[in-house]
Formats: C-alpha cells, structure tokens, sequence
C-alpha cells in the first residue's frame, strides 16, 4: 500500500493523544501524583511524536525550516509550533516542584491543541474521506480521553471517575466513527468500503471489536480493568491507523 | 483573482487532439525521466501526475448508447491564485512568484507532504530520492525570459496559448462565444472561480465534472477556518462532559463512602 504519510505519522498521532490525553485527564483528578505522572506521559509521548515526525520528512536535517517558516495558516505549522510549546511547558513543569497555575493552564491549553490540531491538520486536505465530515478533530479528541484515561488506569491510578471516563468516550467515539462513516460515504466510497471490507478492514474490526466492544464489555462486567485498559491502547492505535491509510486509498502512485 | 498581466497559459479542449506532445516537450525541457507503465487498456499514460511527471493528458473515455466519447483534458498544476499547497506548507517554500506562478524552492522544502495532500488537482508530488516536492514551473525558467511553456511550443492543433492572463482570458471567452454559437451549448470555461482562479485556464466542451474535474472547490483557509471551529466546539463539549463526569463519579463515590 502506497500513501503519503504513513505508519510514523500514525504512531505520532497515537503517542501524543495518549500522552497528552492522560495529562489532561489528570488535571481534572484531585491527586497531585497522577498529576505528575500525566504531565510525564504526556512529555514522553511528545518528544517520542515530534522525533518521529522529523525522522518522516524527506530531508530531517531541515526540520527547523518548520518553525522558521512562520506561516499561521499553515495547519502543520501551527501545529509543530504548539507541540514545541507544549514540551517546553510540560518540561517546566517536570522541574519545577511547585505548579504556578498559569504554567498550568498554559501547558493544559497547548496540549489540547497538540491533540486537536491533527483532527484539522486532516480536514484542512484535499482527501475526502478526511475533510468530508467535520468530525475528525472530534474523533481523535474523543479518542484522546479514552486512551488517557485507560493509560492512567493501566498505571495503577484508582480513581473511580477514570474508569467512567474511558467508558463513556469509548461509546462517543463509536458514534463519532459511525457518523463519520455515513458523513462522508458519498464522497469517499472507495475510502469507507476500503476501511469496511477492504485492505483496511482488520483494522477497522480490529479498533471496532478489540478495541472499544470488548472493553466496553469487560468493563461493563467490572473484569480485569488492566486488560481492558491495554486493549483500549490498541484500539487507539488502529483507529489512526485505518483513518490515515484509508484517507489516501485511492491516490494513484505507480 | 490572477492580475491581469501575471503568466497565464491557455488550454482549448475542442481543438485537443490528445497527441500528448505537450507531455513529451515537458519532459524533455525539465529532464524528466519516463515511467515504467503497464498497459491497462487505454491510451491515457501514465495514470497519474507524479513527480518525474509533471504535465499528461488525461483521457475521458467511453461508449455511451453505442457513442464513443474520447476526451482529452490537460493535467497539470493549475498555478491558483490561492492555492492549497502554499497555504498548508508550514515552511514556505512552495510560494507565489512573480507573475502569479507558484514553485517549489528545493532548497527549503522539508518534504513533509503536506502541500501534497492538500492540492485539489493532485499536481505536486514528493520525490522520495530528492527527498522534497516536484511540480509544474510554468515554465518560470522560460517566461521569465520572454519564451512560451515548453508544453505550448509543441502543441501541433493550437490547443494551447500562453500570454498575460488578460489575454487568455479574453482568447477563452472568444472561443467560447463561437463554440456556443456552433451549438455546443455546454461550452464552459473552467479555472475562473476555482482557487481564487487559476493562472490556467480550459476551455471545455462539457461539464467540468464529465472530465473528473472538481468543481466547487474550497479554498484552504475556509477549510483551515472551519477545522479549527470544528475542533473549538469539539474541545468544548467534550471537556465539559470529561469534566462533569469526573465530578459526578466522585460524589457518588464520596456518597457510598459517607
Ligand atoms: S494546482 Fe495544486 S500544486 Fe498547483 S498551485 Fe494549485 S494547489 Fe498548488
Ligand atoms: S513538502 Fe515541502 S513544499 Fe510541501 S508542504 Fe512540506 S515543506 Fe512545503
């Protein structure tokens, strides 16, 4: 299969919306530690996601022509400039022992844009199955809680709200990925079925039945809640995964 | 909107006889090497635009009630007034030039795809050797120094013009006046709205969208504007259900607890 942006880029969607999904949902916790352990995952998944980002351009050496660029407009612009931030804040706050509440919600402000800014980055294409529906920056936001709130539980936090949250995202997200499906069906027939039954569809089922069915399940039947929480990971993984290979299924390279 | 005296190049459907020597003179003048092709039962090669292959002509074809159409379209960078490629390239380095061209500066550009996946026409490519993006000039090398595009030097049947955008238009508008009063009255010309308009415009016998054309275009900023409107109102809803949640959750718990 042939496609512009690949596996890295789906493994850098997926990093930063578990990291900096478990650091937003942490925010919201009363506990000062998994506070911390957010801003940790979300620091780690950041810099993990900006390496690979620049080891998937063409020229690497290059990669500061993107901040230099200065172009706003530019999705991929905007976007690399919060993800810089966002480390920059995340690490701050790393260091400093005591949070003043600015960096606080400075950081919080800038890695809910590293997190929404690849929903718009897709839409802002010309690929139907992308920009066909507004739905996509809901989708990885939706997908984003899910997954953070099962990374926190697979840390071993017990908060019980955590557990609610994965559980309620996950149904959104399901909804979200149906609409999205029916959303943009008439202008991307060849992308949905490719995603439905063709090349993609295991993992399409995969993300469906592994990652948000099952859990749902088992969390339903209060069953081994790590588990469930590992199987929600993978599902994140495969959810970026057919949404970004479907996205370009159909553009013709020889 | 193109300025009147910017580049324009002109190309006439109803006088194409799809011999494809534009594509060869591009390849020629840019030293482009061929493509290693299959044949899959049509003249129209290769399949796409790619970035050893800037300029081919595609072919529209079929039978239809035992009619045989056979339609020949220029593909190729449209050089738009506002254009998707420039406006999602976070370096700047496919950009405007003089005369309303748009190019890539080689030496700039990151390869990051972007532009790639947000042009319309499919028209710039990454080059995975080069490691950066490759598209049509307009021949920038040859206008700017008073020569035609390559493509239109070639053009046996006077399919293409190039000249000012005035001029082009002003040809386009012609032609079309006398196609319709020959009775082709689905003539249209194509390229003025799309993109802000386009630095090359068609003249086309039938509907753009017979031609696999896209009409209706959005232009990248309104695309850009309403993806992050989008994402505003998703971060909205979905914080402030993340956030009741969390708080409901604890004082049911705190309630067991009490
Ligand atoms: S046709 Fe595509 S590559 Fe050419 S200027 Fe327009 S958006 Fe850019
Ligand atoms: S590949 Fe090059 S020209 Fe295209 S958007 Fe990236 S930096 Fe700009």
């Amino acid at each position: 299969m042939t496609g512009e942006w690949g596996i890295y880029i789906v493994l850098y969607f997926w990093l930063a919306a578990m990291g900096g999904g478990a650091f937003l949902i942490a925010l919201g916790l009363r506990d000062d530690r998994a506070k911390r352990s957010g801003a940790f995952l979300a620091f780690i998944g950041i810099v993990i996601g900006a390496l690979l980002l620049v080891v998937d351009l063409g020229q690497p050496a290059r990669f500061w022509h993107l901040l230099a660029g200065f172009h706003p407009i530019s999705v991929m612009w905007l976007g690399s400039a919060v993800l810089a931030l966002s480390g920059l804040g995340l690490f701050l706050m790393l260091i400093l022992r005591e949070w003043p509440d600015w960096l606080v919600w400075v950081t919080a402000i800038l890695v809910l844009l590293v997190v929404g800014y690849t929903g718009v980055l897709l839409m802002a294409t010309a690929r139907p199955f992308w920009s066909a529906s507004p739905l996509m920056p809901w989708i990885f936001l939706a997908s984003a809680y899910t997954s953070g709130a099962a990374l926190l539980v697979l840390l071993g936090n017990r908060e019980p709200g955590l557990h609610r949250i994965a559980f309620n995202f996950a149904l959104i997200e399901i909804v979200l990925v149906a609409a999205h499906l029916i959303w943009t069906y008439p202008a991307a027939q060849q992308q949905v079925q490719a995603a439905l039954t063709g090349e993609l569809a295991w993992a399409f089922w995969g993300f469906v039945l592994l990652g948000v069915a099952l859990p749902l399940y088992m969390e339903a039947q209060r069953k081994a809640a790590a588990l469930s929480a590992l199987l929600v990971l993978a599902g994140g993984f495969l959810l970026r995964y057919f949404i970004v290979y479907a996205g370009q299924v159909g553009v013709l390279r020889f | 909107m193109p300025k009147a005296n910017d580049y324009a190049i002109l190309f006439d459907a109803s006088h194409c006889t799809g011999c494809r020597a534009c594509q060869v003179a591009c390849k020629q003048w840019n030293d482009l090497p061929g493509e290693a092709t299959v044949n899959t039962g049509s003249y129209e090669n290769p399949p796409s635009l790619s970035a050893d292959t800037w300029l081919r002509m595609k072919y529209t074809e079929g039978v239809v009630s035992d009619e045989v159409f056979w339609d020949f379209t220029r593909d190729a960078c449209m050089h738009c007034s506002s254009a998707a490629c420039v406006e999602a390239c976070p370096t700047g380095a496919v950009n405007y030039r003089e005369g309303g061209v748009v190019t890539v500066d080689q030496d700039w550009c990151i390869g990051c795809r972007n532009c790639v996946q947000a042009c319309p026409y499919d028209a710039i490519h990454y080059d995975e050797h080069k490691g950066v993006v490759e598209k049509c000039t307009l021949c920038y090398d040859r206008v700017s120094n008073g020569l035609q595009p390559a493509c239109v030097t070639s053009c046996p049947t006077g399919a293409l013009h190039s000249g000012s955008y005035a001029d082009m238009k002003q040809l386009a508008e012609t032609r079309l006046a006398q196609l319709k009063e020959a009775g082709y009255k689905d003539a249209n010309i194509y390229g003025l709205a799309e993109m802000g308009g386009t630095h090359v415009l068609y003249v086309l016998l039938k509907h753009p969208s017979t031609y696999g054309l896209p009409v209706g275009t959005v232009t990248e900023k309104k695309k850009v504007a309403s993806g992050w409107l989008s994402a505003g109102i998703a971060a909205a809803v979905l914080g402030y259900a993340g956030v009741h949640w969390v708080a409901e959750r604890r004082e049911q718990v705190g309630g067991e607890r009490r």
